[in-house]
């Protein structure tokens, strides 16, 4: 999910997105390269991303990954899993006891 | 576009991660990082790269099929940089497997193979006996195999259950016939096989050429006609299209023949000499002078028939025993009700015809069946031990690799890749060992024979059954060695270097050994029993002398001779080869010692009580007895004076006299005939030795001699039909050895009359030595086999024994540098291998004695091991276990125990 939420703002390489991750979650979040590449080619044969070789901004040829039409779809529908399970565990965090 | 998309992106992924690299790389460069060192961080940063890739390219699907391919070649290097154990596997597995497909191929085209006919499931055989050739007489047991020609009619004609039923002359080829082309000179032996009309409707065969035999073929009367199988128009007529038509003087009488068999039909039965000719047997009384073909009681056909689809066996064969009943009535005289309540028949599938030869040989191939697979076993245990010495010795290498992340499951299929891989090239391997193999035992099982009808050639059966042997063979061998080397714990091993040992794997590695040596004992005891009764067999006094003679069969009768004529033929014959410079004794008799034939008949001595007992006779001329070398020791032999006016004489043998005679009487000057009433017949002038006739197995065998031409008075059958008074073959003895004797007997006899043609000519030696060819082919193979097993143990031993002196010599530098001796070390190592070679005999001795047990049938005159036998076997199999320990023994006594302890 974090990987198609990267995508959305325009297509990346692998490097990019692990980078990007890390930065936009403030360091905390570090994706193994171990997970990275198994996950992007799974999301690739899933349909979900689509990649293509181009050249970087810095000028190195690299493999860019880029969200499809379906991939936008997964990641609504998963975001919305996501939204009602932290909803779910917030309610069971902030309960007080004797509630239930 | 590229051809081949997985190396495509493959090549993709490598870049992929190469760019994500040098990224990050340049990224540190900017921060301020060395290259070198920005690289390495890079690096790790990203991980284990190979097993990055291996997991993402597993989420392609493909991986499976990649790594097939990547254990294959990883396999193939490994097999390649250890060619001595490759060689010993691969030559180890040959001989396993091929000898294995070699007996199977024998046993598929023998035992297993359904006759070259349409739909062979559908043909039901009358009779489960193999009962030849001609009777007269009831059977005690009331079970049915051979017919009267009235009977197959009644049959035939009350049975609508069969499409078509069809009756065969059961003893084809005895006599052969002689067949010569209208317009030729040469007439040559051949087998011609009697047959109904109906009999190659019932196989459902079409011709190769012109047209096969019809009913209308079967009549009396009708000019008689003939069909050749394809083999003998082949190689005697060149396929030749005008034979189809043209006139063939078969045993001087004119046949047509109308037609060709098909390619590759040999008759109703697998034999060596398969059928030539096929003649409508209503021709046969002409043909071959033979009386018998329609006596109600004589039973001489049997019958074979093809079913309509859907009849129901039981109600059948109740059918098929009601009609029997009802023709055996007929012929009150011979089946009494007691015997007609008897009477059944037993239907049996017919499609591999009539099973005479697989009877013959059934139970030597299934012996050699479990002789080869015994070595089998051995191969087994032995590639089992070479491949865990291997894999032991590996362990380092394969603890490396665990702990570089390899997956327990990915080196145990990479090691059963590698089994497999032995096991499939040792299976092809095999599978050429097995051809050869096959042949030579075709060639050991029928030797001389030109048409045997059997094909070694491949055939699928006998390539999936050596597939799934060696298969089988690499998955056994191996997991035991892939389950020990999962357990290899790599901390451990790493930690503690060479010097830790699986238990298991070592006591793996010694039953094994125990193993073969207990089978390897029980095959060499098996070979030497049956060198021994092959031994036994040949040595045994024939009391006879085959130096310098020679056995030429003949047939008069099919020669066109009347019995009128023989008296003065077999003048002849003595006077024509008198002529020929070197001879010395020419011998005319029925049959010889040491063939495949017999008469008998009953004996009753004049004035004793009716004895009940019978005696093989022979007819013979008077220079027979020296020719075979058969010594008179009381009276005289046979004279020129016995002519067909004389007093009938007999000369007996010397069980005849032991059977008939109370001891010390003389039985010179004695009566006797077949017959109470007939006892004046023969006068006995003579005894003779006990000379071997028939088999060597006959024991105890009562014969006696009579004059060729010589009939009692008493005897009603006329002259005409006398058919004991042809002879069947000439014994020639020469002063020397003579080469070109074939030569000169066929001139010789071609002189006399050109139908006068040599069935088989032989020297006396060769004639008894093929009487030996199973007993010999048997004792060949079972040394053979026990050889091999004796080599595959040896080998064994060594490798466990040199193996555990390689693990243990840190322990022995230790031991000799605290003062052990050499002899000692040798003693320590030998001990070990010797244990389990006493553990294998103590096994392998009460085994072997147990199986004596079930070979007993096929050893002569040997009921249990003797002495000797095991003696030897023991002997041989304790002298290649020294040998085989000996080797890694010396090697140990010659570590140097400085050497020992610095490499520690």
């Amino acid at each position: 999910m974090l990987i198609l939420k990267t995508l959305q703002w325009g297509e990346q390489h692998g490097y990019g997105i692990s980078q990007a991750i890390r930065t936009t979650s403030g360091e905390v979040l570090q994706v193994e390269t171990g997970s990275l590449y198994p996950a992007l080619h799974r999301l690739e044969r899933q349909g979900w991303v689509k990649a293509e070789w181009k050249q970087s901004e810095s000028n190195q040829r690299a493999k860019f990954y880029k969200i499809t039409k379906l991939g936008k779809e997964q990641l609504a529908s998963d975001y919305e899993r996501w939204g009602k399970m932290v909803a779910t565990i917030e309610g069971i965090m902030t309960a007080r006891r004797g509630d239930a | 576009m590229r051809v081949f998309p997985f190396f495509r992106r493959k090549t993709d992924l490598r870049e992929e991660i190469e760019s994500h690299l040098k990224m990050a790389t340049a990224d540190r460069v900017a921060r301020g990082e060395s290259p070198a060192e920005a690289r390495r961080a890079a690096l790790r940063e990203f991980g284990n790269v190979p097993l990055i890739a291996d997991v993402t390219r597993e989420r392609w699907g493909w991986l499976r099929l990649e790594r097939l391919t990547q254990d294959l070649r990883f396999a193939m290097r490994q097999l390649r940089r250890t060619p001595a154990f490759t060689i010993t596997v691969l030559l180890t597995l040959a001989l396993g497997i091929g000898a294995n497909t070699a007996i199977f191929t024998l046993v598929n085209s023998i035992l297993l193979r359904n006759l070259p006919v349409a739909d062979p499931k559908m043909l039901v055989r009358f009779g489960n006996e193999n009962d030849c050739c001609v009777s007269g007489e009831t059977e005690d047991s009331g079970n049915y195999s051979l017919f009267p020609t009235e009977t197959y009619e009644l049959l035939k004609q009350n049975l609508p259950e069969f499409e078509e039923l069809a009756a065969i002359q059961a003893g084809y080829g005895n006599p052969p016939i002689i067949a010569r082309r209208d317009g030729t000179q040469e007439a040559r032996s051949a087998m011609g096989e009697f047959v109904s009309g109906n009999y190659f409707r019932t196989f459902g065969l079409q011709p190769r050429a012109g047209r096969l035999l019809a009913d209308t073929d079967n009549l009396t009367g009708v000019p008689m006609t003939a069909v050749m199988s394809y083999e003998t128009w082949q190689s005697d007529y060149a396929g030749d299209a005008s034979v189809v038509g043209s006139t063939f003087w078969v045993n001087t009488k004119p046949v047509t023949i109308v037609g060709i068999a098909p390619k590759g039909f040999f008759g109703d039965r697998i034999s060596s000499t398969p059928p030539d000719y096929y003649l409508p047997f209503e021709s046969m009384p002409v043909l071959a002078n033979v009386p018998y073909v329609h006596e109600p009681h004589t039973r001489w056909l049997y019958i074979i028939g093809r079913v309509k689809p859907g009849v129901a066996m039981g109600a059948l064969r109740d059918k098929v025993n009601v009609l029997l009943r009802q023709a055996f009535s007929a012929i009150p005289a011979l089946y009494k009700t007691t015997e007609l309540a008897k009477v059944h028949v037993v239907l049996t599938p017919g499609g591999a015809g009539i099973q005479q030869l697989q009877e013959q040989y059934s139970s030597q191939l299934h012996l050699l069946m479990w002789i080869a697979g015994l070595v089998l076993l051995i191969a087994c245990a032995n590639i089992g031990n070479l491949l865990l010495v291997r894999v032991m010795s590996r362990r380092a290498e394969l603890c490396i690799r665990t702990a570089l992340g390899a997956v327990r499951g990915r080196i145990i299929r990479q090691l059963l890749t590698e089994c497999v891989m032995l096991a499939c090239l040792g299976g092809l391997a095999g599978l050429i060992v097995a051809y050869a193999g096959a042949e030579m035992l075709l060639k050991l099982a029928f030797p001389g024979a030109a048409n045997v009808p059997i094909r070694v050639s491949p055939s699928m059966p006998i390539l999936g059954f050596a597939c799934a042997l060696s298969l089988v063979t690499g998955i056994l061998f191996g997991v035991g060695p892939a389950w020990i080397a999962a357990q290899t714990q790599p901390v451990e091993a790493l930690r503690s270097g060479a010097r830790t040992r699986a238990a298991s794997a070592s006591r793996l590695q010694r039953a094994l050994v125990v193993l073969q040596a207990a089978v390897s004992l029980v095959l060499l005891v098996g070979a030497g029993l049956f060198s021994q009764s092959l031994n036994k067999l040949q040595s045994t006094d024939l009391k006879l002398d085959t130096r310098n003679r020679y056995i030429v069969h003949i047939n008069p009768q099919t020669g066109g001779y009347s019995q009128t004529q023989l008296d003065a033929l077999y003048r002849t014959i003595e006077q024509g080869f008198h002529a020929l410079p070197g001879v010395k004794n020419v011998g005319i008799c029925s049959y010889t010692p040491m063939e495949d034939n017999n008469r008998d008949d009953y004996v009753q001595i004049q004035g004793q009580p009716p004895s009940g007992k019978s005696a093989s006779w022979v007819r013979s001329n008077s220079e027979y007895f020296d020719s075979v070398g058969t010594h008179v020791v009381m009276g005289r032999g046979i004279g020129v004076q016995d002519t067909p006016t004389a007093r009938t004489v007999a000369v007996v043998n010397q069980t005849f006299v032991k059977e008939f005679f109370k001891q010390g009487s003389n039985p010179i000057g004695q009566h006797f005939g077949p017959e109470p009433a007939t006892t004046g017949d023969f006068e006995i002038v003579g005894v003779v030795e006990d000379t071997v006739y028939t088999s060597v197995y006959w024991k105890n065998h009562s014969m006696y001699f009579i004059p060729m031409t010589q009939r009692p008075a008493s005897w009603k059958r006329p002259l005409e039909h006398d058919e004991s008074v042809y002879a069947g073959a000439i014994v020639i003895e020469t002063q020397r050895p003579m080469n070109d004797m074939e030569k000169l007997t066929r001139t010789t006899l071609a002189a006399i009359n050109p139908n006068l043609t040599v069935e088989q000519f032989e020297r006396f030696d060769q004639q008894i030595s093929d009487r030996f060819t199973e007993e010999r082919m048997i004792s060949r193979l079972s040394t053979l086999f026990g050889t091999l097993a004796l080599l595959l143990t040896s080998v064994g031993l060594y490798g466990v024994t040199a193996y555990s002196v390689a693990q243990r010599t840190p322990e022995i530098g230790i031991r000799m540098a605290l003062g052990a001796g050499r002899g000692g070390v040798v003693g320590m190592v030998m001990r070990g291998a010797l244990i389990q070679t006493v553990l294998g005999l103590a096994i392998g001795i009460p085994v072997a004695l147990i199986c004596i047990r079930y070979v007993k049938a096929q050893l002569y005159e040997i009921a249990s091991a003797d002495a000797q036998v095991i003696t030897i076997a023991i002997a041989t199999l304790a002298a290649a276990a020294c040998i085989a320990g000996m080797i890694p023994a010396q090697r140990a006594a010659s570590i140097d125990p400085a050497k020992a302890l610095r490499a520690e």
